[in-house]
């Protein structure tokens, strides 16, 4: 038996997921979300990881691999990092064992991963710098139109006549949208032109990793936007792809299941290695 | 006993130092006294050491220093290491440096004599030139009469007499700093979460701009201090480092790699600490010894010449099974020729042997580590999971 914690250290968020792993059977015992804000991001992982622990019964020395992804690369009483793409293929192959590609959409970037049944990576593509393309943009414009960042998806899916944001820069595309209101454009109209954007640009960076076919899995903080789902099925339609984006109610956590899945491995490996080298 | 932060503070200082204020100081205790410069990668400092000189390394300016009129002296497509060196005298920050050595490591450095002589006229500026042929009775001779010039001009320029018997005394003290270094690299091999990377370079690094004498104590007591540290051990994949032997990389970007998830366990940062793969004779004629050494025991690198075909990498082969290591990372700086024309015989070798490798370049002075981290962290991500032991 091996319990493993998962921590991913978003730009927005600190995600945290616990788990136990007994042969083949992995059982996950816990998760927590945990919105930055204005915090000390490492100060609020460890009040987080320590809260997750109480909660279940168990100290930090009862944690067999403490996997760290994300931001979390300087943590202290990490066993070991993930990268991100390794850690989020795996969550997304744990939320759904189809997956054969992965859209990460966080607050400061996408990214295209294809993997293979595994988890393996075997290509990506990221977003450039520009934020655009980012959760952080879309935060933006949903506090410019006074809309609750819950809201945002289910307001896309009612546009009639979505407006183009014209501009793939962050700055530029805010011009825009302030244009829009003093047009007099619905908000909704005004986030499905938004979710286009972004859905068109990360279609783009899907194909460019050769991805034909199969179930794509959305991980990251927008992978539970009802909205951008419905603007990336309909981009990868028209990009003649024949793919299914999918989201899953807890694709947030797929870094952090990715990296206490990881952890649990690499634990198990490394104790057949040290029986091998006694032996 | 001092700790380790103590100890790596302080290199840290003198790394940060760009006005040398150590070596200035150094040299204002006492009058008459001097302090050569050299370059990278390999000079004999013992011989500096012998005439009562401080032997000092300068390894460009790194990230902390803006290139203005070092920029007006070399094209775009070179490397920024003679910039910044230039950037250094033209600021005064080297004005107290009594000469320099430009080892014939490639031929930017080698041009940098000239300039050196037009911009500090009164400063001794050479070239120095080592054999690339190992032949005892071809550059073997030659390299003899070299360190001979070398001798007399250094004589002249002290005004001390090198005598064999000072010669003799400063190799002994350079082959204890070399024996200690291995051993700080030997203990990095087997537990590398107790020197980090960051440490060990700035450790020899220090070893750059202090006298051997003290460089030796610091280095004693800094295995000691790490040896009984209690650091915790990370799940790491152990990666040699190869390409970094002369343009220096950011102490970030060292730093990087370490937190992608790579201990590194060997190097080619500062070979000149290493250059001796064995101790140089401490009997017999000591010039005579510095040159069988150079000749007979001198690490490989992709600055020297490699007359069989068939060996070209099998050092780095070597390095990667020696240190234990899964995995190499070529970096190199960018323009450098010597590391970059190798690059492809090397990892021709590696793919001969299975060993997984990356490649990226660098300059002193990069400041965005993302990709690097990106690169790193994936490598070391599919040795742990996908690799050999995975």
């Amino acid at each position: 038996m091996v319990t493993t914690a998962g921590i991913d250290i978003g730009a927005s968020a600190v995600k945290l997921a616990l788990f136990r792993t007994t042969g083949d059977k992995t059982e996950w015992l816990d998760k927590s979300c945990y919105r930055i804000r204005t915090q000390d991001p490492f100060a609020l992982t460890e009040q987080a990881y320590d809260e997750v622990l109480k909660r279940n019964h168990l100290e930090r020395k009862a944690i067999d691999y403490c996997a760290t992804t994300g931001e979390g690369e300087s943590i202290a009483y990490s066993t070991g990092h993930f990268y991100s793409m390794t850690t989020h293929a795996r969550g997304a192959v744990y939320l759904n064992d189809q997956t054969l590609s992965v859209m990460d959409i966080g607050a400061l970037h996408g990214r295209a991963i294809k993997i293979d049944p595994r988890g393996k990576v075997l290509g990506y593509k990221m977003t450039s710098q520009c934020a655009s393309g980012s959760g952080q943009f879309l935060e933006n414009i949903a506090r410019y139109l006074g809309v609750a960042q819950d809201e945002i998806g289910e307001l896309s899916l009612k546009s009639d006549d979505p407006e183009a944001v014209s501009s793939i820069c962050a700055v530029l595309a805010e011009t825009d949208v302030i244009n829009m209101v003093s047009r007099g454009i619905s908000a909704s109209n005004i986030l499905k032109g938004i979710h286009i954007s972004m859905a068109d640009r990360m279609a783009k960076l899907l194909k460019s990793i050769k991805v034909k076919e199969g179930i794509v899995m959305t991980t990251g903080g927008l992978a539970t936007d009802v909205g951008l789902i419905a603007a990336l099925n309909e981009a990868v339609t028209a990009q003649k792809m024949d793919v299914k984006v999918l989201s899953h109610p807890d694709s947030i956590y797929a870094g952090a299941i990715g990296a206490a899945l990881w952890g649990a491995y690499r634990h198990t490996r490394l104790e057949e290695l040290a029986a091998n080298r006694a032996a | 006993m001092a700790t380790t932060d103590q100890i790596i503070q302080r290199c840290q200082s003198l790394f940060e130092d760009l006005h040398f204020t150590a070596a200035r100081e150094w040299k204002a205790a006492e009058p008459d006294r001097k302090v050569v410069g050299f370059m990278p990668i390999y000079v004999p400092r013992e011989l500096i050491h012998a005439a009562g000189m401080l032997p000092l390394g300068i390894f460009g300016g790194g990230d902390q220093i803006e290139v203005i009129q070092g920029d007006a002296y070399y094209q775009s497509y070179i490397c920024r290491i003679p910039r910044s060196t230039i950037e250094l005298f033209l600021t005064k920050r080297l004005d107290f440096v009594d000469g320099m050595l430009f080892p014939s490591i490639c031929d930017v450095i080698r041009n940098l004599t000239g300039m050196l002589q037009l911009i500090r006229p009164d400063m001794y500026a050479h070239y120095y030139d080592m054999p690339q042929n190992y032949d005892d009775r071809v550059g073997g001779e030659f390299y003899v009469n070299e360190l001979q010039e070398l001798r007399h001009d250094f004589e002249n320029l002290s005004g001390n007499e090198i005598t064999d018997a000072a010669l003799r005394v400063s190799i002994v003290l350079f082959n204890r700093n070399r024996e200690l270094i291995k051993e700080l690299y030997i203990l990095r091999a087997a537990e590398p979460w107790k020197v980090p990377a960051t440490e060990a370079y700035l450790l020899s690094r220090a070893g750059m701009l202090l006298p051997v004498e003290d460089h030796n104590v610091l280095v004693e007591s800094y295995i000691k201090a790490a040896r009984s540290a209690d650091r915790p051990r990370r799940d790491n994949c152990k990666i040699v480092l190869s390409g970094m032997f002369c343009e220096q990389p950011p102490l970030n970007l060292i730093k990087s790699l370490e937190l992608a998830g790579c201990y590194v366990v060997d190097d080619d940062f500062m070979l000149i600490n290493r250059w001796m793969q064995e101790p140089v004779s401490e009997t017999g004629d000591p010039i005579e010894a510095l040159a069988r050494a150079f000749l007979h025991h001198s690490t490989k690198t992709s600055a020297t010449y490699e007359p069989i075909e068939a060996d070209k990498g099998q050092y780095l082969v070597e390095a990667v099974r020696k240190s234990g290591a899964e995995g190499v990372i070529f970096a190199a700086p960018s323009f450098c020729d010597p590391a970059l024309l190798e690059r492809p015989m090397l990892q021709d070798a590696l793919n001969a042997a299975g060993i997984p490798y990356i490649a990226f370049k660098y300059a002193e002075n990069s400041g965005q580590m993302q990709p690097i981290r990106e690169q790193a962290g994936t490598f070391a991500d599919s040795i742990k999971l996908w690799g050999e032991n995975a």
